[in-house]
């Protein structure tokens, strides 16, 4: 029974002085500890398969050779990507939570829609890395070759023209208004029908099979119907053209304007990212994005590599945002209820 | 070069080890991934697509197909062994197959779902092959207004999984359809029943909604009132598929590749839509229809057809036009890009040798399923040998994983909970869970097309009529409605006569 009784104490101190032992550990390391200490959760706010969900993977696969611990890539994809936007800024900002900020998420639904329930403010942002350039098509074999053959059009008989977006709210939704209305048409809301489709190959397809006139989007998600001589560009949003896009750019035809109306993806995080995380980032992502594999693969996807650092992808993303914003207003497209 | 040239070199991309491998090793990755509920052959694509940058073009595409096609085959098995249908693809392969494995005959069922998926596969890739060019261009002439008639005339399968009640089938598709409007109106952007939830803006998940309705309700049931007689060890089902069993079910076989065939080569419809469609069509048809939901061995064949004639199909519109048909071979286009090809009519023409190369190893692909199929029904046979009070809590815990993993997101699992309740409370009174699934899956497409063909035309009705095709869905509607109230008349007369009958007595 004694016997019983030390051998019992003696397993009680053995375990005591090992817990005490994994207590100081974990103390020593906390006071050394160095970010990053555990895995980094990187959330895609669209599914799988989406231009950002293969933008942040692409990017994740240097960055996960770069970064010490592993970087988790998940999707939590609905309602146009608030979803996966509010929990990342539920998160602790701790570097731990961080997103793959789109434009979508970040300047166009924050724009447009009242009831959203984040706020742009409510993130930081790391660097935006990718530019989209923006094109407007139509059909190849549409009377239509110009822009001004299209505002002629919309002009002469309103109501009759549409144009095709990934669904309200979207990028899409706000570029072929925006485009018309630089061109002059007064109130692209009345004079144009918009018709909204579950995503951006389905409204590709539309214009394809006529059910609506034009598309304006991201060129990558064109650039094989260009190229196949499916559609016809009408014009490009940047300052320089758009490699196989046989089409003029916005400077071109003198509406500065335009360039705002880019697609983009970024690093972002919940609001209050500690410095030195910031500083980690912009490091690691300066390495990945002159990743050669990482290069090729994203000029393929005919994207445009620029790595801005956080003040700069604040202040980008902060002019866009004011663009759609005054457009929304002026134009009345703000989304209630 | 010329036809031959191209073959050759076709032959030279796709006869080397690389090429075989990467097609087996996709296929197996899919037929593992699609046997998990909750992950889904698009996620399974999805997490492949990364690897394949790395690879010559030929294989990484080739590994993606295998994948995707594996997925949909695999999402087979659980639906017949544990009612939780891996894919939503396989949804339909429930209503038959689960019946089988109670009554001992898993090992049948799933034998039946290869060969039916393998015929299919091959039927589906020899169409992609035949006919890419015509099938492309009439799937281009479907806009809102030939989908709106189409998913109306498809509604009409409620009837067909209703069971004996019309009127119960039709009180579960009402609630099907009043679910599928959660989230975010189309066109105008704003909340419809959210409650103000961030997690409801995006609608109910629809594999959590999936395996709520089914996997859950028999846990539920279980724990209810756990029978002595359910703690039996099912027969493991040695039996296999007997050649005249196939022989009957090889006309539905093709009649559900066809219409797997029609449907995955229209873009924006799914595998779901066509197993439902090919199980109506063969229960309608079949000479056992009194059998069907109870373990019919057709209806396995019908649903697995149906949903395999999607897989090829769905390369014609990327290949002739570049239209990816859905979320899957939009994740292809994706890793056809990344290698610098362009998806299209211009492909056949500038890298010829590719396409031809693709068309080879697809053919070999069905031939590698049927042997990989069948080497993972050995392995997972032996789930029907698992006792009931063990399985059920591992079902229990799959399913609450696999619903996480769609989405990350713990609400999910909650819908899946809730849900799971509706289903037992549907079970107990024998309210079918198949039409509120149907209504669900097919709700929103019918909403969202009739609203853009409405704002097509600034609300005029006349766009419903605009071409051919909306009058035949229009026909087939009216024809198959029409049939509905026939039978019921002639069933109530009879019940009329056979109580005139007794009460003349």
């Amino acid at each position: 029974m004694m016997k019983d009784l030390g051998r019992l104490r003696n397993a009680a101190v053995l375990g005591l002085a090992t817990l005490a032992a994994g207590v100081s550990a974990f103390v020593v390391t906390e006071a050394r500890a160095e970010y990053p200490e555990r895995p980094i959760t990187l959330v895609i706010a669209y599914g799988p398969g989406g231009a950002t969900d293969i933008s942040g993977r692409t990017l994740s696969v240097p960055l996960g050779k770069i970064i010490p611990q592993p970087v988790l890539v998940v999707n939590r994809a609905g309602a146009g990507g608030a979803t996966g936007a509010v929990s990342v800024r539920d998160a602790a900002a701790d570097g731990y939570t961080m997103m793959v900020s789109r434009v979508g998420t970040h300047t166009v639904n924050p724009a447009m829609k009242a009831t959203l329930p984040y706020k742009l403010e409510e993130f930081d942002e790391v660097g935006v890395y990718e530019i989209n350039p923006v094109a407007c098509a139509v059909k190849a074999d549409s009377d239509i070759k110009s822009m001004d053959d299209l505002i002629a059009k919309i002009k002469a008989a309103p109501k009759t023209v549409s144009y095709s977006s990934s669904g309200v709210g979207s990028l899409l939704h706000i570029a072929g208004a925006m485009a018309a209305r630089e061109f002059g048409v007064e109130n692209p809301v009345e004079e144009l029908i918009h018709i909204p489709l579950k995503g951006g190959g389905a409204a590709a397809t539309a214009v394809l099979a006529g059910t609506a006139t034009f598309i304006c989007t991201n060129s990558s998600a064109l650039a094989s119907f260009v190229a196949n001589k499916q559609l016809r560009p009408l014009m490009v949003t940047t300052k320089e053209p758009v490699p196989g896009f046989d089409a003029p750019t916005a400077a071109d035809l003198g509406k500065p304007n335009l360039h705002q109306l880019v697609g983009w993806s970024g690093i972002g995080a919940p609001k209050g990212l500690p410095a030195e995380v910031k500083e980690k980032w912009r490091g690691w992502m300066k390495e990945a994005t002159s990743d050669k594999e990482f290069l090729d693969a994203m000029g393929k996807r005919g994207s445009v590599i620029q790595l801005m650092s956080p003040e700069e992808s604040a202040d980008f993303i902060q002019k866009q945002y004011n663009v759609f914003k005054k457009l929304v207003d002026d134009l009345g497209m703000r989304i209630e209820g | 070069m010329s036809f031959f040239d191209n073959l050759t070199s076709a032959f030279h991309l796709v006869a080397n080890l690389e090429s075989f491998l990467a097609l087996a090793g996709g296929i197996l990755i899919g037929v593992i991934a699609g046997a998990i509920p909750g992950m889904s052959a698009t996620m399974a694509v999805a997490l492949t697509l990364p690897f394949t940058f790395a690879m010559q073009p030929i294989t990484g595409i080739l590994l993606l197909l295998g994948v995707y096609k594996g997925g949909i085959f695999g999402g087979s098995i659980p639906a017949i062994l544990i009612k939780t249908p891996g894919t939503p693809a396989s949804s339909a392969t429930i209503l038959d197959g689960y019946p089988m494995a109670e009554n001992g005959q898993a090992g049948k069922a799933l034998g039946m779902a290869l060969y039916a998926s393998c015929t299919a596969d091959l039927i589906s890739n020899l169409s992609l092959i035949l006919f890419a060019g015509w099938l492309a261009s009439f799937a281009l002439s479907f806009g809102p207004p030939e989908f709106f008639t189409l998913i109306l005339f498809s509604l009409t399968i409620i009837a067909g999984v209703s069971g004996d009640s019309l009127i119960k089938g039709l009180l579960a598709a009402v609630f099907g359809l009043l679910l599928a409007t959660v989230g975010l109106d189309l066109v105008y952007g704003t909340n419809r029943f959210n409650f103000n939830n961030a997690n409801l803006m995006g609608g109910l998940n629809f594999i959590a909604v999936l395996i709520g309705l089914f996997a859950i309700p028999e846990i539920l049931a279980y724990v209810w009132r756990p029978k002595s007689d359910t703690e039996q060890v099912r027969a493991l089902g040695e039996q296999h598929v007997t050649f005249a069993e196939y022989r009957r079910c090889f006309r539905t076989i093709i009649r559900g590749s066809f219409i797997g065939v029609f449907l995955g080569s229209i873009p924006g419809i799914g595998a779901a839509p066509a197993a439902f469609l090919s199980y109506s069509e063969a229960r309608r048809r079949s000479p056992n229809k009194k059998n069907f939901g109870k373990g019919e061995i057709e209806g396995v064949a019908a649903s697995e057809a149906g949903n395999n004639g999607v897989a090829g199909a769905t390369l014609i519109p990327l290949l002739a036009l570049g239209v990816p048909g859905d979320v899957i071979t939009a994740i292809i286009i994706g890793a056809f890009m990344v290698h610098g090809l362009q998806p299209g009519p211009m492909m056949f023409v500038a890298n010829a040798n590719i396409i031809y190369a693709l068309f080879l190893g697809l053919i070999i692909s069905s031939v590698l399923l049927f042997f990989i199929g069948g080497f993972a029904i050995k392995m997972f046979r032996y789930i029907a040998d698992v006792p009931t009070s063990v399985l059920m809590p591992g079902v229990l815990i799959l399913c609450v994983y696999g619903v996480y993993a769609v989405n990350n997101n713990v609400f999910d699992i909650i819908v899946m909970f809730a849900m799971g309740w509706l289903g037992y409370f549907m079970l107990r009174n024998d309210i079918p869970a198949a039409p509120f699934l149907i209504a669900f899956i097919l709700g929103p497409l019918l909403e969202d097309n009739f609203r853009q063909a409405m704002l097509m035309s600034n609300g005029s009705a006349h766009i419903l009529f605009r071409s051919w095709i909306t009058w035949f869905f229009w026909g087939a509607t009216m024809l198959t409605i029409a049939a509905l109230i026939k039978t019921g008349l002639s069933a109530r007369s009879d019940a009329a006569e056979a109580l005139h009958a007794t009460s003349r007595e």
